[in-house]
C-alpha cells in the first residue's frame, strides 16, 4: 500500500475527488494547510501599503491506495490539480506498512 | 499480626451475595429500561432508581462493615445526592470516618467499593477523615459544590450530623458561590455560550441539567437574593423543563448502554419516537422534539442568567436613574417609568433596547414580561409607523458592544418575531448539514456577534476586518441583512432567493431609501458568493476575480459583503472560522479593492444606448434619451453601479448647459451628512480648488469621488459633515458655499491664500496629537491608462487640497478621485496622468517626495 499526500490549491478539491471516485478511491482525508514551496510566498499591496503573503492557504489530501493503483492516483491528482502557474502544489508518495479498519479491527489488505 | 478473626473478616464477598446483588441491578435497571422505552424516564423514574441503588449501596455497606471498628458514614453526592440517578450516571460516594484511615478502614472501602465495580458501575469516591473537613479548605471547587447534595445513605446517622455540622462552619456561601459560578461560565463557553444547538448535550449545554441544578443551588445558597423576585411559575416551568430533559436522557442512557447525553441527529429520530412526539413523517417528530427541546432550554437558560445575575449584583449597587421621561435604569436593567403608557406604545418597547445598548445594561425582567404580554396585540407596522420610528430602529442595529446580548433578549421575548414576522418562520429551524451547529435563527444571531467582536478583535488577522466594518457608511444595513440572510431556510431549495423574497414586506415597512434597499437586497442574495469564490474557487483566476469584481460592482458592497461573509462562516459552529479561511477571504478581498479602485477608470460608458434600456425607459419627462446617453458617455462603467436612477437624472440636469468656469452644484442632508453634489468643466488645480472651499467653510470631507470624461465634464459627489455647525447656523451659507465654488472654478479667488489662515488656526488646535507617517503609493499596473496613487494618511483639515495641489503643481491632470475615510485616517486614490501617459518612476518619485513634503508641512 501506498499513502499518498498531495498539497494543492483549495479550490481543486473538489476536481480532485471526482477525478479518485473515477479510480474507485473512495477514502480521502483532506486538512487545511498553510504553507509555501519554491515561490516562497509573495508581496500583495493594500492601500499603498505592500504587506508579504508568506504562509500561502492550501488543502492537504491524504489518500492510502495499494501498490497497482498508486500510479493511476499521482496521475490523475496532479493532472486535476494543474493550472500551470507557480504554486500547483507537491505530491508525494510513501510506503503504507499497515492499515486498519478501527471498527471491525480487520486489516487491510 | 494477622488473628484468625482477621483471617473470617478478611474473606471475599460470597458468589451468593455477588448474585444477589447483581439481580437487585438488574431489576432496577430493568424497570427503569421499561419507563424509558415508552419516554417515561422523567423525575418518578430516577428517583425510584436513586431508591434501588440506596438499597443496593445499603446492603454491600452492611456485608462491609464488620471491616472496621471505626464509626463511618456513606453519603451520597451530587445527582445521586439529588436523587437525579439515570440509568448510567455515576454513583458519587463520600465515606467519612470519625477517626484515622488505618488498614481495618481501607479494608471497608474496598470491600465496600469491589462489588459495586464487579457491577460495572462508574463511581465517584471520596474518602476522608472527619478532621479533614476543614471548613477554609477551598481547594477543590468541584467537591464543595457535590457536598450541597450530600445526603445520608448508611451508617453512623450521628456522624453524618456532625459532617452536616462541619460544613455549615463555613464562613459563608460566597466560598461555593464564586466556584460555581465560574464552572458555569467555563461550561458555557464551551457551548460558545448559547443553548440553541442542534446536536445538544442534554446534561452539559447551556440550559441542560446540570444548568437546572445550578439554579436550585443558587437559590439555595442566597436566599436573600431572590426575595421577591422569582416568579410564582418559575419553579414550575423549571421543574417541567427538567421532566422533560430527564426523559430524553433516559432513553439516551437507554440506547446508548452508557452515559450519552449528548442528543445527535441520529439520536434525535429514536428519541422522538420514544417521547411519542407529534408528526407524520420522522422529519416533522424530530422537529417537534428539538422545538420543544429549546423552548425548555430557553426556560432553563433565563432562569440560570437571573439567578446568576441575582448573587452576583453589581458592585456597589447603582442607583436607579432616568433616561428620559420614558425610561429609568436601576440594577435589573431599563424600565419604562410608566407600565401603562408602555403597553399601548410598542415604539417604546424597541427604544428600550436602544437605551439598554447606549447604557451598556440589560432590558429588566419586568420591562421584557410587560413587552411578552402585550406583544400579540401588535402588528409590525406598529413598531415602525413614524420616520422617527424608522430611525430608532436603525440606530438599534448598529453593531456595538452588547448588540447580540440585546437582540437575543428580543429573540427570546418574541419582540424580534413581532417587528420581522419572517424571522419567526426559522424560529428554532433545524438545518441538518455536516457543518452547521446551531439552529438557523441561533446561527443569525452569532453571525451579528461576529460583527460585534470586530470591535474587540481576538487577534491580529480579525482586526483587519475591524478597519473595514469601520468604514462602511450605514453598518447597520450589514446587520439588517444578516438578519434575512437565511429566513429563506424556512424550505429547503434556494434559500437566498427566498430569502431576499422574504425581505421584501421588511424593506416596505422600513422605507429605506432605494439604494440602501438594493445594498440589502444584494448582500442577502449574493451572500454565499464570496465564501465560494475564496474558499471554492481559483480567485487567482483573471476571470474569476473579474466576474467576482463585476457582482460586487462597489467597494461599498465590497465591504459589507466580505464582512457578512465573515460573519456568517463564524457562525456556523466554533471551529469553522479558521485562519486559513481568514486568509484566503482576505486575499479576495484585497484583490477584489485593487480592482475595483484602481482599474476604476479604465473602463468607460459608451454611446451605444444598449444596455441603458432601464435608465432610457424610467427617465423624468424632461430628460431626453440623447441628452442622457451623451452625458453617460465617457463615465466610467462603474458609475452606473455606484448612483441609483435618481441620482443619474439629478446629473444629467446638473450638466444640462453646463459652460467653461461655471459650476452647478446640488447640496442635500442625510441624516448628520450633506452630499455635494457638482458639475463643472475640466481645467487644472479645479479638483484642489473644489475641495480647498470646502475645507475653508470648515467641512469635514468623509467620502468622495470625482470623475472626468475624456470631454472634460468633471462630476464630483462629496460627502462631508459640517461640525462646526456653518451650514445650520447661517440661513445663507448654501448660497455663499455656491459663490465661493464659482469663483473658486472660475479662477476669481486664490483658494490657498483663503485657507492658509483658517488652517494656521485649525493646526494650531491639532498639532499636538499622535500622528502617524502618510502612505504614498504608485501603481502603474493595475490601470490600463493611468498611474494610480494611493495615499492613506491621518486625515487633517485642507489634506485633499494640499494633495490634489501638489499633483496639479507636478503638471499632472487628476481624472478620478476615490475618497474615504477609516476612522481618523483618510483614504485617497487618485487616477493620474501626465501629458496624457502614466508616470514614470522618476516622475513618480518626484511627486511623492512634494507630496511627502506637503503632507509633513501640513502637520
Amino acid at each position: 500500500m501506498k499513502l499518498i499526500k498531495s498539497i494543492v490549491r483549495p479550490n481543486k478539491v473538489d476536481d480532485i475527488r471526482e477525478a479518485l471516485e473515477k479510480l474507485n478511491v473512495a477514502g480521502m482525508t483532506v486538512t487545511d494547510v498553510r504553507g509555501h514551496g519554491r515561490q516562497k510566498g509573495h508581496t500583495a499591496v493594500y492601500r499603498g501599503k505592500e504587506y508579504s503573503v508568506s504562509l500561502i492557504p492550501k488543502v492537504e489530501i491524504d489518500v492510502v491506495v495499494p501498490n497497482d493503483l498508486a500510479e493511476a492516483v499521482v496521475t490523475a491528482i496532479v493532472e486535476s490539480a494543474r493550472t500551470g502557474e507557480i504554486g500547483d502544489g507537491r505530491v508525494f508518495v510513501f510506503p503504507a506498512e499497515q492499515g486498519y479498519n478501527i471498527r471491525t479491527g480487520e486489516r487491510d489488505i | 499480626m494477622a488473628t484468625t478473626t482477621d483471617t473470617v473478616r478478611l474473606r471475599p464477598m460470597t458468589k451468593e451475595f455477588r448474585d444477589n446483588a447483581a439481580a437487585t441491578l438488574a431489576a432496577a435497571r430493568d424497570e427503569y429500561a421499561a419507563d424509558a422505552r415508552k419516554g417515561r424516564g422523567g423525575r418518578a423514574t430516577v428517583q425510584r432508581y436513586a431508591d434501588r441503588m440506596d438499597g443496593l449501596v445499603g446492603t454491600v455497606v452492611d456485608a462491609a462493615r464488620d471491616r472496621t471498628a471505626t464509626p463511618f458514614v456513606v453519603c451520597a453526592l451530587g445527582g445521586y445526592g439529588r436523587r437525579t440517578l439515570c440509568l448510567h450516571s455515576d454513583i458519587d460516594l463520600l465515606i467519612v470516618f470519625d477517626g484515622a484511615i488505618a488498614q481495618p478502614e481501607e479494608r471497608f472501602v474496598n470491600a465496600l467499593l469491589q462489588p459495586l465495580w464487579d457491577l460495572k458501575l462508574e463511581l465517584g469516591q471520596h474518602v476522608r477523615e472527619l478532621a479533614e473537613f476543614d471548613a477554609s479548605d477551598t481547594s477543590n471547587p468541584e467537591l464543595l459544590l457535590c457536598l450541597l447534595d450530600l445526603r445520608f445513605l448508611a451508617g453512623d446517622a450521628s456522624l453524618f450530623e456532625r459532617v452536616v455540622a462541619r460544613i455549615a462552619e463555613r464562613p459563608g456561601p460566597s466560598v461555593v458561590l464564586e466556584p460555581l459560578l465560574t464552572l458555569i461560565e467555563q461550561r458555557h463557553q464551551q457551548f460558545n455560550n448559547t443553548h440553541y444547538q442542534l446536536e445538544p448535550d442534554i446534561k452539559q449545554a447551556p440550559g441542560g441539567l446540570r444548568d437546572i441544578a445550578a439554579v436550585r443551588h443558587l437559590r439555595a445558597l442566597a436566599p436573600h437574593a431572590f426575595d421577591g423576585t422569582i416568579e410564582a411559575d418559575s419553579d414550575e416551568r423549571l421543574a417541567e423543563a427538567e421532566e422533560f430533559l430527564l426523559r430524553i436522557r433516559s432513553t439516551l442512557h437507554l440506547l446508548g448502554g452508557r452515559d450519552v447525553n449528548h442528543l445527535t441527529h441520529e439520536l434525535q429520530e429514536k428519541v422522538a419516537d420514544a417521547l411519542g412526539t407529534a408528526g407524520t413523517h420522522s422529519h416533522q417528530r424530530v422537529e417537534s422534539l428539538m422545538s420543544e427541546y429549546f423552548r425548555r432550554a430557553r426556560t432553563v437558560t433565563r432562569a440560570m442568567a437571573s439567578a446568576a445575575r441575582a448573587v452576583r449584583p453589581a458592585d456597589p449597587p447603582p442607583a436607579t436613574r432616568r433616561v428620559g421621561r420614558q425610561f429609568e435604569i436601576n440594577g435589573d436593567g431599563v424600565r419604562f417609568t410608566n407600565a401603562e403608557r408602555a403597553a399601548n406604545q410598542p415604539s417604546l418597547w424597541v427604544d428600550a433596547f436602544r437605551v439598554a445598548l447606549d447604557h451598556g445594561c440589560r432590558v429588566s425582567e419586568r420591562a421584557l414580561s410587560l413587552i411578552e404580554q402585550n406583544l400579540q396585540r401588535c402588528t409590525p407596522d406598529d413598531f415602525v409607523s413614524t420616520e422617527g420610528e424608522r430611525q430608532q430602529l436603525r440606530k438599534l442595529l448598529v453593531p456595538r458592544r452588547g448588540l447580540y446580548d440585546r437582540l437575543s433578549e428580543m429573540h427570546d421575548s418574541g419582540l424580534l418575531n413581532g417587528i420581522f414576522p419572517e424571522f419567526a418562520k426559522v424560529h428554532c429551524r433545524v438545518v441538518r448539514d455536516f457543518y452547521h451547529k446551531y439552529t438557523v435563527d441561533e446561527h443569525t444571531l452569532l453571525a451579528i456577534r461576529g460583527l460585534e467582536s470586530l470591535l474587540d478583535p481576538p487577534n491580529p488577522g480579525r482586526r483587519r476586518f475591524t478597519s473595514i466594518l469601520q468604514e462602511v457608511r450605514a453598518p447597520e444595513l450589514l446587520t439588517l441583512a444578516l438578519l434575512f440572510h437565511d429566513v429563506g431556510k424556512w424550505r429547503e431549495a434556494d434559500h437566498a432567493q427566498e430569502s431576499v423574497r422574504l425581505a421584501q414586506s421588511m424593506l416596505d415597512r422600513l422605507e429605506l431609501p432605494d439604494d440602501e434597499r438594493a445594498t440589502v437586497e444584494f448582500l442577502i442574495r449574493e451572500h454565499l458568493q464570496m465564501s465560494q469564490v475564496a474558499f471554492r474557487r481559483d480567485s487567482e483566476d483573471p476571470q474569476v476575480a473579474a466576474r467576482f469584481a463585476e457582482l460586487v460592482g462597489t467597494e461599498e458592497h465590497l465591504k459589507l459583503l466580505c464582512l457578512m461573509t465573515l460573519a456568517d462562516v463564524g457562525a456556523v459552529s466554533p471551529d469553522t472560522l479558521t485562519p486559513w479561511k481568514e486568509d484566503l477571504l482576505w486575499r479576495v478581498y484585497v484583490d477584489t479593492y485593487n480592482r475595483l479602485t484602481l482599474g476604476y477608470a479604465d473602463q468607460l460608458l459608451d454611446k451605444d444606448p444598449a444596455g441603458l434600456a432601464v435608465l432610457i425607459a424610467g427617465r423624468p419627462g424632461d430628460i431626453t434619451e440623447p441628452e442622457l446617453v451623451t452625458f453617460l458617455a465617457g463615465l466610467p462603467r462603474r458609475y452606473l453601479s455606484t448612483f441609483g436612477l435618481s441620482a443619474v437624472y439629478r446629473h444629467v440636469r446638473l450638466a444640462r448647459d453646463i459652460h467653461p468656469d461655471e459650476v452647478h452644484t446640488f447640496l442635500e442632508k442625510h441624516d448628520d451628512v450633506w452630499e455635494l453634489t457638482l458639475v463643472t468643466l475640466d481645467k487644472p488645480f479645479l479638483f484642489a480648488n473644489i475641495s480647498g472651499v470646502l475645507s475653508y467653510f470648515g467641512m469635514d470631507i468623509h467620502r468622495g469621488q470625482a470623475m472626468t470624461t475624456p470631454n472634460g465634464l468633471v462630476l464630483d459627489v462629496f460627502e462631508f459633515t459640517d461640525d462646526e455647525g456653518f451650514l445650520e447656523r447661517n440661513a445663507a451659507a448654501t448660497t455663499e458655499i455656491s459663490r465661493m465654488l464659482e469663483q473658486a472654478v472660475a479662477g476669481a479667488v486664490d483658494v490657498t491664500a483663503l485657507l492658509a489662515g483658517r488652517m494656521r488656526g485649525v493646526l494650531h488646535r491639532v498639532r499636538h496629537h499622535h500622528r502617524r507617517p502618510p502612505v504614498v503609493h504608485f501603481d502603474n499596473e493595475h490601470s490600463r491608462k493611468y498611474t494610480v496613487l494611493e495615499i492613506v494618511a491621518d486625515d487633517a483639515p485642507g489634506l485633499l487640497h494640499r494633495i490634489s495641489r501638489v499633483i496639479s503643481s507636478q503638471g499632472c491632470d487628476v481624472h478620478l478621485v476615490l475618497i474615504s475615510t477609516e476612522g481618523k485616517r483618510a483614504i485617497d486614490v487618485l487616477h493620474i496622468t501626465r501629458h496624457g501617459a502614466k508616470l514614470p518612476e522618476a516622475d513618480q518619485a518626484a511627486v511623492a517626495e512634494e507630496l511627502q513634503q506637503a503632507l509633513e508641512a501640513g502637520e
